[in-house]
């Protein structure tokens, strides 16, 4: 408890968390498979996946792990030497100045934007499924194909969890215990019932597993070879929130690690043994229920788990639900800190640093997220034939731009420590670095590559596809946004607010 | 004496310390404004992670009690303090607990446009388990001066020992007037017979209470008593007259678990016609065993 008087004017402290030192191994990989949501990435991510690499989609999801681990050792470092609610805003700023900084920002906004309106449209899409299958009555699954009403469901959900949000409420510990372990559960329960399935001859297309699946240089193209990795990054975003724990976890010294190194674990076998399984029972063709078809890419556990798992699917429905909708509520937190410290950095108009007094949440930012996760929802679901497949392809790219600027700053940040010690020039440098580029490289490729009308689903604008306009489009805007602000405030360009800098040990 | 302030930077902030301020004059009473800080569970799994909110936050609350602070005027003594819990409520109980508080004040809402009270959840989650009388500040409390006058709502049933002998000795120790009231809430459709023997037991009643309290006040002490009737609670609470800086003080119902607070149904449905600030005092197992200054 720190004090100050009405009579003196010194200034106290917080104190700081009672929450320090709660989270022992198992608490710290619940959080991790949290983050990631795996019920909810491989409903999101596995049709695209299927689609860039076919049945190579095994193999590129070992290989995706590669630049993610590299990049979040990185982060972990800058993490640690610059606590900041900015992230990679501040941290770009700080190592590039203010012009690569602020773009770095926007881009970490942008990705959490994205995935708040894809969560929100996947949550909606189990929803009505949901409905269907507790009432019996197929035709209200349909209901989400109804635009009108889709739409307004979705931005019901944005709106709820903005709602929840801003009061500041959580999910608590036995809630995420629950919703981890009913997750990984179901999703085992899947690829049981798939392989069952398979043995037993009533798969749809039952395709024998081979060790071709494995191969990443069994990819066709390096164009699908680096669209599959840029959304292979997606499904594991997420699990780098174990390597960055330290004073909540009982162990500083050794539960991050291993809290990181088994979430991969747990992720990487429940990853490849539903890729396997969906994979062998329905193939990649584009028949009725085929993971190549591509009305069924934008959320393939809404078309296969019915065929797959029988009266059970119910379980599906509820654990992919709930998941987006504890995944939707906390990740709302995050654009808004974003904005926030922008905001506070002078970045951004000063509303954006509000507090409200009442949550002690970030009021405006909250608000403004939930505006943009609506709006981006609503153009994406009008202009687009699949939605989801393209707001998750665009999301990769996003994480892509904002990574690869995260990972550099960190090689740039601590250029002069660099050679200090074999950890340092492993973590500070050669990690990040490569990560960084291998990110980048993904990220222009995927970029030029999705200028083909016939990229992602196949929607385009004026003969561009439509993943480009939404993935450029998005940081275009954020250039013109951060040229609107430099003529309003120029304060934060010129380095008053945030100072470029180097790390000196 | 020490009480315990829920500051909020709003409206509702302003009500709670105008009205600590005025229930401290002359009583030479500590104030201390407490801020909760909203304690963010690792299990909440915030993605990607940060570490800067809270301190971005905490310069915030610095900012908004060293506002706080400034509102209370030099005679009294007022100290800040930042609180890390996991919600407002229970951030301020545990204040009052470590700090042996005597009393906790808050506003009881910014919301309620038509009504002075209306109890928003902070306060809601007060009046079902602090250990120490909450004084809830209606909406819009501006006033700084003393208080005038203590009314003690007196229940139709036994058990209300401890919140008359906190009027009691309040008013003894600030030299006020003390007005026990019984509230009758007459049967819309009324046989005459019962509810004139209603109003009858309500002032044997209220009458027995006042002898009880006449006997223990000081000399100088001025007590009266009244029964307020209408169709309903409400009713007869608007039937009386209030002074400006008037307080009511009602106890905690009888479902209260042992030294906590329960608001009962009549105390909520005075809460809604009131216009003046009321404290409500928990049930302690050993009334007056333990005599002590408590408002």
């Amino acid at each position: 408890m720190s004090t100050v008087s009405n009579k003196d004017n010194r200034t106290g402290l917080s104190s700081k968390g009672l929450n320090s030192g709660s989270v022992g191994l198992l608490g710290a990989v619940v959080i991790g498979v949290s983050c990631i949501a795996p019920a909810y990435t491989l409903t999101a991510a596995l049709g695209p996946t299927v689609a860039e690499v076919g049945v190579q989609l095994p193999a590129i999801f070992l290989v995706g792990f590669i630049p993610m681990i590299l990049v979040a050792l990185g982060y972990r470092e800058l993490n640690n030497a610059m606590p900041d609610a900015g992230t990679s805003f501040t941290w770009a700023t700080r190592a590039f100045g203010p012009w690569i900084g602020w773009m770095g920002g926007w881009g970490l906004i942008a990705a959490t934007i994205i995935v708040l309106s894809n969560l929100a449209a996947v949550a909606v899409d189990f929803f009505y499924l949901m409905l269907a299958q507790l009432t019996g009555n197929p035709s209200l699954a349909d209901l989400t194909l109804n635009l009108p009403l889709n739409i307004a469901t979705t931005l019901v959900f944005v709106a709820l969890a903005c709602w929840v949000s801003y009061r500041g409420m959580e999910t608590t510990k036995a809630v995420q215990y629950v919703l981890v372990g009913f997750q990984l559960l179901v999703l085992g329960w899947f690829a049981i019932a798939a392989f069952a399935h398979v043995a037993g001859g009533t798969a749809f297309d039952a395709t024998a597993i081979s060790p071709e699946w494995f191969n990443p240089f069994a990819v066709e193209s390096f164009s699908a070879f680096a669209a599959g990795v840029s959304l292979s990054i997606f499904v594991y975003w997420g699990w780098d929130v174990t390597l960055t724990m330290n004073e909540e976890t009982k162990d500083p010294e050794r539960t991050p690690g291993r809290a990181a190194t088994l979430t991969v674990l747990v992720i990487v076998v429940i990853y490849i043994t539903v890729a396997l399984a969906t994979l062998s029972y329905a193939g990649v063709g584009d028949g009725e229920l085929g993971a190549g078809n591509e009305d069924n890419q934008g959320s393939i556990f809404a078309v296969l788990a019915g065929p797959v798992m029988g009266p059970f699917a119910i379980l599906m429905s509820l654990t992919v639900l709930s998941s987006s909708a504890a995944s939707l509520q906390s990740t709302f937190v995050s654009p808004a800190r974003t904005l926030l410290a922008m905001g506070h950095y002078k970045a951004l108009p000063s509303s954006y640093s509000k507090i409200s007094p009442t949550f002690k949440s970030p009021s405006y930012a909250t608000i403004a997220a939930a505006v943009a996760a609506s709006g981006f929802y609503v153009v994406t679901r009008i202009v687009s034939e699949n939605a989801l497949y393209d707001t998750i392809t665009a999301l990769g790219l996003m994480i892509c731009f904002y990574y690869g600027i995260t990972a550099l700053a960190c090689v740039w940040y601590f250029r002069a420590v660099a050679l200090s010690s074999p950890r340092a020039f492993l973590l500070k440098f050669l990690a990040p670095l490569v990560g960084g580029a291998i990110l980048l490289v993904m990220f222009f490729k995927t970029a030029s590559d999705s200028m083909d009308p016939s990229y992602g689903s196949g929607s385009s604008i004026g003969g561009v596809g439509l993943v480009f306009v939404l993935g450029l489009g998005v940081i275009l805007l954020g250039a013109v946004l951060m040229l609107v602000m430099y003529r309003v405030n120029p304060a934060f360009f010129r380095g008053e607010t945030l100072r470029k800098g180097v790390a000196s040990r | 004496m020490r009480y315990i302030v829920g500051y909020t930077a709003d409206e509702r902030g302003k009500d709670a310390v105008s009205l600590a301020i005025a229930l401290a004059r002359r009583q030479d009473a500590e104030l201390h404004l407490v801020m909760v800080m909203p304690e963010s569970s690792p299990f909440n799994a915030v993605y990607p992670p940060e570490r800067g909110y809270e301190d971005i936050l905490s310069v915030q609350l610095q900012e908004w009690l060293a506002e706080g602070l400034a509102l209370v005027p030099d005679d009294v003594t007022a100290k800040a303090h930042v609180i890390s819990a996991e919600s407002q409520a229970e951030g301020l109980i545990h204040a009052a607990e470590t700090s042996g508080a005597e009393l906790i004040v808050i506003g009881a809402s910014s919301r309620g446009l038509r009504r002075r009270f209306s109890v928003g959840s902070v306060a809601g989650t007060l009046l079902h388990a602090s250990p120490v009388p909450v004084a809830l500040a209606p909406q819009g409390y501006r006033r700084l001066d003393p208080i005038t006058r203590l009314t003690c709502a007196v229940g139709t049933r036994a058990g209300a020992d401890d919140v008359i002998y906190v009027a009691v000795d309040s008013a003894g120790r600030r030299q006020l007037a003390l007005r026990l009231v019984s509230l009758v809430a007459l049967d819309p459709a009324p046989s005459d017979e019962t509810d004139a023997s209603a109003v009858e037991r309500a002032h044997d009643h209220a009458n027995t209470r006042l002898a009880e309290a006449a006997g223990s006040l000081a000399a100088g002490g001025r007590v009266s008593v009244e029964v307020a009737q209408g169709s309903s609670v409400e009713e007869a609470v608007e039937s009386l007259t209030w002074d400006e800086g008037e307080i009511l003080l009602v106890g905690s119902s009888r479902l209260a678990q042992h030294s906590r607070l329960f608001l009962g149904a009549t105390a909520n449905k005075m809460l809604r016609a009131l216009t003046v600030p009321m404290v409500v005092v928990p049930r302690s197992h050993t009334p007056s065993t333990e005599p002590r200054e408590v408002l």
